[in-house]
């Protein structure tokens, strides 16, 4: 190393650190250069399309599980029972916000559009439990068996209305309700129905089935917990 | 020194004129102790706070402040939190000497605070051997550190040691040699009488850094020195993190490390008081004769203008810490040897020489008297 290299190795030193401390000085005395957010005290804005967590308006909910289907992670879990109306009810809407990953795939489908993503996005808590978020506040099984009361109490209507349409009918023209007269010649008399419910409630729950198949393709289990419901 | 004080309080109250001497020479030495003691402790305490501060600043960060206001009581809830600690000895170390390293490292460089001279009669002890004795009992950090590292058992620990150990050793040579410009031109090694030759009405012009172009070079070879003596950052090589977890006190915890990084900080105040005295004029105010005032006024003055100068090269060590990078080990032995040796040896006999030739003069007292 020659005399020049090594004042040169001098000079290097002492430029390139007043240089560096040049910089670290103007960040140091310059307050704008503060860049850090106090965080509790004051929050970021966020952005107009920020994927926060989801939220369910119930009330638009159709409960037409395009959501749970979509799910990649399974996050979301819905029940749904039939109503007297032939509308879905909505029993429990859960989402687990510990799973969901914000892909938006649910909010994209859902059909009524009742799905959306918040701007929230604190929720730290001691357990898991407390991640799922619930949309439904009712407890489900209240809700389940409400409906299926409400539903036997409409199908119970409908059948004394049919049962007394047919207990007339036979007056009027016999061949036209075969069906109604050999429960007769079973040995039960034609007005017994309308009298008493059981009965006609087990006739409702055989009937029920058909019905449901028709109109509820998605959940097979569903007749079946319908026909629970409404037996006690 | 402790005995003119004890003499001229006995003679300012004469009923302590029937207890004997020595039992109040103990009693003062013993209260000028605590005194000494409780500054440099607050002040390692604050200089935390500061450091942290300053750091975030530089990183356009803010910095602790949640306690206190502006989080100015941080350094008390992180000592609070250090007393509380548990006191972890590793199972294969060496209890005592691990024990024990600690304290040389504390008592090492707390020692130096007794001849730093803070005003004009504000002295723990003016030493006629003062530099000497900084030198001197800063050196036993090194046998500290170093039995630290050893009874660890632990090989970071060690290595960090070992390190330290190399790199004081290697810069105690460069730290004397730039130090002596200043016992030159005095003609004295006590650090009273080091400041003392710096002033005159002439203010800041008396001082050392100006004297000769020797010694302010003189000043800055110290200061990168100094610098690399106190283990701070461009040449932290004994604690570098990212290589030996955190050096010779990996294995410490609760008040033990405390305790070393208490002596860190201590360290960086006696080095910047020896810069002060020894280039920057002391406790001499500037443009004031502060001997001419009375002395409770005296005393506080060059206690404020000392404290000033010490705690601004203070901040300035930070603001280095926190803008450069860190040396590799041949770096820092290359740097020693190779260019902080020669030169402060060049200075040394270039500020010699200069003094033979000018009878001792500096530039400013040569144009005052070409003017006058």
């Amino acid at each position: 190393m020659g005399l020049k290299a090594y004042f040169y190795d001098i000079w290097e030193a002492v430029a390139t650190t007043a240089k560096g401390m040049r910089i670290t000085a103007r960040y140091g005395v310059d307050p704008r250069e503060t860049i850090t957010l106090q965080y509790p005290e004051e929050r970021w804005e966020p952005s107009e399309r920020f994927r926060g967590f989801l939220y369910n308006d119930i009330k638009r909910c159709t409960s037409c599980t395009m959501c749970v289907r979509v799910c990649p992670v399974d996050c979301i879990s819905l029940e749904a029972v039939r109503g007297a109306d032939k509308k879905m009810v909505l029993a429990s809407y859960d989402i687990d916000v510990g799973r969901c990953m914000y892909c938006g795939l649910c909010v994209e489908v859902c059909p009524p559009k009742s799905l959306k993503h918040t701007s929230g996005y604190e929720k730290a808590s001691v357990n898991r439990g407390e991640l799922i978020l619930h949309f439904v506040h009712e407890d489900a099984n209240e809700i389940k068996a409400r409906v299926a009361k409400q539903v036997a109490e409409a199908a119970a209507q409908a059948e004394a209305e049919k049962a007394a349409k047919a207990a007339e009918e036979p007056k009027a023209s016999g061949p036209a309700s075969d069906n109604g007269g050999k429960e007769a010649a079973a040995g039960q008399p034609a007005s017994q129905p309308a009298a008493a419910a059981n009965p006609a409630e087990k006739d409702a729950a055989e009937k029920k089935p058909a019905e449901g198949a028709k109109g509820e393709p998605g959940k097979p289990g569903e007749p079946p917990k319908k026909g629970e419901g409404e037996t006690p | 020194m402790m005995e003119s004080l004890v003499i001229s309080l006995v003679n300012a109250v004469p009923v302590l004129s029937g207890v004997p001497l020595w039992s109040i020479t103990l009693l003062v030495m013993v209260v000028v102790a605590a005194v000494v003691l409780t500054f440099a402790l607050t002040y390692a305490g604050l200089a935390t706070y500061v450091e942290r501060k300053v750091a975030g600043d530089i990183q356009a960060r803010v910095g602790p402040n949640r306690v206190g206001p502006v989080g100015l009581l941080q350094f008390l809830a992180d000592g609070i939190k250090l007393l509380l600690k548990e006191d972890i000895i590793p199972t294969h170390a060496d209890r005592f000497l691990f024990a024990l390293a600690p304290y040389l490292v504390f008592v090492g460089s707390f020692a130096a605070f007794v001849v730093v001279p803070f005003g004009m009669g504000l002295i723990a002890s003016d030493l006629n051997i003062g530099i000497y004795y900084v030198m001197a009992v800063t050196s036993l950090v090194v046998v500290g550190v170093l039995l630290a590292g050893w009874s660890s058992n632990n090989k970071w620990a060690l290595l960090g040691g070992m390190r330290c150990c190399a790199q004081i050793v290697s810069y105690e040579i460069p730290v004397g040699m730039a130090l002596l410009p200043a016992v030159l031109i005095a003609g004295s090694l006590s650090l009273q009488d080091i400041v003392r030759s710096q002033g005159g009405l002439l203010g800041i012009f008396g001082w050392n850094l100006f004297h000769n172009p020797f010694t302010f070079f003189s000043f800055f070879l110290y200061f990168v020195a100094a610098l690399a003596e106190t283990n701070r950052t461009p040449f932290d090589i004994p604690e570098a993190e990212s290589e030996l977890v955190s050096g010779y006190h990996v294995e410490y915890s609760g008040i033990r490390f405390a305790f070393f990084f208490l002596a860190e900080y201590g360290d960086m105040f006696v080095v910047s008081a020896l810069a002060t005295s020894c280039f920057l004029g002391g406790w001499h105010v500037p443009f004031l004769n502060g001997e001419a005032l009375p002395a409770v006024w005296g005393n506080l003055f060059s206690l404020g203008v000392f404290l000033t100068k010490t705690l601004g090269l203070v901040l300035l060590m930070m603001w280095v810490r926190w803008t450069l990078p860190r040396l590799r080990v041949d770096q820092l032995m290359r740097m020693a040897w190779k260019y902080l040796v020669p030169l402060t040896f060049f200075n040394l006999l270039g500020v010699s020489l200069w003094l033979l030739l000018f009878h001792g003069k500096g530039i400013p007292q040569m144009i005052v008297s070409l003017i006058g």
